[in-house]
């Protein structure tokens, strides 16, 4: 095959998995403006695309030219979201007990719950 | 004057690059956490921000491209859940319950601190889904009322905790199992915990990607259900 078909080709297959990532979240959007919940569109479009996989309707190289990309910038899109709480500083600074208690009650309490119970399982030597 | 706000996306695209970078510089698992791209870029941008005088709105109304991204990249994560999923049939079970654990323990813990603190409803709400990966952080925290930025900076800093003491607390609370401190890593700590997990010991690091997917999972499919019956229950 010449180059150029294969970059038509690559350029194909790209295409395909952005129509498949796109589709399952237009599906999710659909799906949520007719059932009127308040479940997050991205979220069901995730699952969807899941229950896609799963299933062996859409195989794993479908979706990765697009997906890769996507997952290996991921945190890149949430930057100007995660920016956003400077517009809260003054409801942080009046609750700062608050968080500070989440921040380091939530984490501790799931560590050390998860851990002991996988432990009672498994015991708690290092190798199992 | 000179429009130079289409810079903003080039810049933060950049910063994020260097920043990547950097984290790869040494191998120190203090040093990774710390360094973490989206940590430093965020602190970096917030703090430009608020030197500069910039209102958030416009540095957000430049920069929406990037967030637009954002939600393809969360349909893309069924991905990765898919071959962790393939991984681990052996002991999906106990991983499975441990998940589930952990993340109404979290969403209970939050909602029971909101109440002893008698914090306005907005920052309850924005507490709910404090463990599981950022990007799913946002939509939940968002679809419950919470405010969304809040609860993504407190879950990587949580990450980042947890990075840091996570494995200190797990040693003195005498659990050394590599499956019982990775699915505790993964579920409670995510993407920066499992950075340290992967660090610390590759089976480790692979109990803790997998608890991670899953709890994006479960924390997807329960919380957005588990937190109105929570208040309606106890308000």
């Amino acid at each position: 095959m010449s180059a150029f078909t294969l970059s038509l080709k690559a350029s194909a297959q790209l295409l395909l998995s952005i129509a498949i990532i796109l589709g399952c979240l237009a599906a999710a959007k659909v799906i949520m403006q007719f059932t009127q919940g308040s479940f997050p569109a991205p979220l069901l479009g995730m699952l969807l695309l899941l229950g896609l996989l799963l299933t062996g309707l859409i195989k794993e190289h479908h979706v990765t030219p697009s997906a890769s990309p996507l997952l290996n910038y991921m945190p890149l899109f949430f930057i100007p979201a995660g920016v956003g709480f400077i517009e809260h500083l003054n409801l942080i600074s009046l609750h700062w007990q608050f968080i500070v208690a989440c921040l380091i009650l939530v984490p501790l309490t799931s560590l050390l719950l998860i851990s002991h119970l996988i432990a009672v399982f498994k015991g708690r030597a290092q190798h199992d | 004057m000179i429009n130079l706000w289409w810079l903003c996306i080039p810049a933060v695209v950049t910063g994020f690059i260097l920043l990547k970078h950097l984290n790869k510089l040494s191998q120190s698992t203090t040093f990774i956490a710390l360094t973490t791209p989206v940590f430093l870029a965020i602190v970096f941008s917030a703090l430009i921000l608020i030197l500069f005088n910039i209102p958030y709105e416009t540095f957000s109304y430049h920069t929406q491209f990037l967030s637009w991204l954002l939600e393809p990249a969360i349909v893309a994560l069924a991905l990765p859940l898919y071959k962790q999923f393939l991984h681990v049939r052996k002991s999906a079970l106990l991983i499975f319950i441990s998940s589930v654990v952990g993340i109404v323990n979290a969403t209970v813990v939050g909602f029971l601190l909101s109440i002893v603190f008698a914090v306005p409803k907005e920052l309850a709400h924005s507490v709910a889904a404090l463990s599981v990966t950022t990007p799913i952080t946002l939509v939940v925290t968002d679809s419950l009322g919470g405010i969304a930025s809040l609860a993504a900076a407190m879950v990587i800093f949580i990450g980042l905790l947890g990075a840091l003491f996570g494995f200190i607390i797990l040693q003195w609370s005498g659990v050394l199992n590599h499956q019982a401190q990775g699915v505790a890593i993964g579920t409670a700590c995510h993407a920066i915990g499992t950075a340290a997990a992967l660090n610390k010991h590759p089976q480790i690091g692979a109990f803790s990607s997998v608890a991670m997917a899953l709890s994006a999972l479960l924390t997807a499919i329960i919380v957005p259900w588990l937190y109105p019956y929570l208040s309606q229950l106890l308000l």
